[in-house]
């Protein structure tokens, strides 16, 4: 029986599904069967970071709706053997089309055949969130160096903790420029995670290549010298039990290694 | 024989005393009361104090029995005293002299309510909301919005070690803690909010507190 795990983050924009990509990517490139799960049902976007759009012939809907099987709609990305697979979601309806019993019975179907399912889950608080975080074991919250989604993870957190079935959500902090961070005008790591005083579970520096490879639908992790694979790289050996230290974007960050140590080691 | 009186009116410094039986029925009372007032010859303007003994009135009944006293312009109740309380009221006391706890960060959107103090073990984040009857503690950085004395209590105040709220209320008096409230001092450690006796919120240091409510402290005995 595998792990599901949600991706979430409350606000939009701050790199939800780019996370789930790569991570899932990730767990892939280290021998592990992973599904990628799309919640975002009406703007659906993981596909198309994957380069798995033009592959896609039923989706989460149609089998929720009994219109396929499960093995029918999950698209295989031919890169990694059958290790990596993609449940799309629908784009011709929307969010209210599933209830999170359905999503529930989903993932646990999911769950017995594959190691991970990653759960891609949509902004906001409202239906499409709590599809998505029905079936989920674990969470993992993203959100960058900005007040604004800093205060909308608070948010999420809040909820995810209120939320018996979950064990406590991890933060990933996304998108860090160090320069702006090490002049002030940005919060700096320390910041972030007494503020939301949740584990981190590892920080992704900003980089241009993130784009250039989703706009390509390679995800970024597959190319080991980015630096910001290197951090998606660590995260993923996180998941699996590994005890990684936090890399350094520049100057190392003392008190925020003693959180990683007992991340996700189960 | 003589019937027993139902009425016992008694003068004090401070003005009358009214102890009215608590056995006989509540027409018999009543009906007595209008006539001991209308015959006695008062004169100028009495305080009357109620006292009720052991008869349980509810609020209707205790109008009652203010307006038939004050059928007279003589007489005007300013007080009443009751040695008996219901059940409901007795638990609602209760609850409101409570302290309760709260242990956790109280994150954005969250609202915590207490109906008598609060203690809070940890943070409140920025949007998250912590509401008492009574006053509010908070081991931790308060940096969202804290509202004490809810049910009307204007001596109640809020404590933190941390005092940076965006919003501070106390009974209903709201202070938005702007960058132009001068009473924000540079170190937000270990303060405590008000209400001044000039209507709008104070900040001071936590170290004042012992002086400004000084009832605040219910330790009684120690050395």
């Amino acid at each position: 029986m595998g792990e599901a795990i949600v991706i979430t983050s409350g606000k939009g924009g701050v790199g939800k599904t780019t996370t789930t990509a790569n991570l899932g990517t990730a767990l892939a490139l280290q021998g592990k069967k992973v599904c990628l799960m799309d919640t975002d049902i009406g703007l659906r976007n993981l596909d198309v970071v994957l380069g798995l759009e033009n592959r896609i012939i039923y989706d989460l809907v149609d089998v929720i709706e009994g219109r396929c099987k499960i093995h029918q709609a999950l698209v295989k990305d031919k890169r990694f053997e059958d290790r990596l697979y993609l449940l799309p979601a629908a784009q011709t309806v929307d969010k209210n089309a599933v209830n999170p019993e359905q999503m529930k019975e989903l993932v646990l179907e999911l769950k017995r055949e594959y190691d991970y399912v990653l759960i891609d889950c949509p902004a906001g608080i409202e239906q499409g969130y709590k599809n998505a975080i029905a079936g989920a074991d674990k969470a993992i919250v993203v959100t960058t160096p900005e007040i604004s989604a800093v205060r909308d993870a608070d948010r999420i957190i809040g909820l995810l903790e209120q939320e018996g079935t979950i064990d406590p959500p991890k933060l990933i902090i996304n998108r860090i420029r160090q320069h702006l961070m090490n002049q002030g005008d940005a919060l700096d790591i320390n910041e972030i995670t007494t503020h939301l005083s949740i584990d981190l579970l590892g920080i992704i520096a900003d980089d241009e290549s993130v784009i250039t490879s989703s706009n390509k639908g390679e995800p970024v992790v597959m190319n080991p010298s980015n630096r910001a694979a290197l951090g998606y790289r660590n995260i993923a050996r996180r998941i699996l039990g590994e005890s990684v230290p936090l890399m350094s974007m520049d100057l190392p960050k003392v008190g925020v290694f003693s959180k990683i140590k007992s991340i996700f080691s189960k | 024989m003589t019937k027993k009186q139902l009425i016992f009116i008694k003068g004090t410094k401070e003005g009358l005393v009214l102890r009215l039986d608590d056995q006989c029925s509540y027409t018999e009372l009543l009906d007595e009361l209008a006539k001991k007032v209308s015959d006695e010859g008062f004169e100028g303007q009495a305080e009357v104090l109620l006292h009720l003994g052991y008869r349980y009135c509810n609020d209707e009944q205790t109008k009652e029995i203010i307006s038939c006293v004050q059928q007279t312009e003589h007489l005007r109740v300013t007080k009443i005293q009751s040695e008996v309380m219901t059940v409901e009221d007795c638990n609602r006391r209760l609850l409101e002299n409570q302290s309760e706890t709260y242990v956790g960060i109280v994150r954005s959107g969250q609202v915590i309510t207490a109906l008598g103090d609060l203690v809070v073990v940890g943070d409140v984040n920025p949007n998250g909301r912590v509401v008492a009857g009574g006053n509010i503690f908070v081991l931790g950085r308060l940096k969202g919005i804290a509202h004490a004395g809810s049910s009307g209590n204007k001596d109640a105040v809020i404590a933190a070690s941390w005092l940076e709220a965006t919003h501070l209320i106390i009974d209903s008096v709201v202070e938005t803690m702007t960058d132009e409230l001068t009473v924000l001092s540079e170190q937000p450690e270990m303060e405590c909010a008000y209400l001044h006796t000039n209507g709008s919120i104070a900040i001071d240091r936590l170290q004042d507190l012992r002086l400004l409510r000084p009832n605040l402290s219910t330790f009684k005995g120690g050395s």
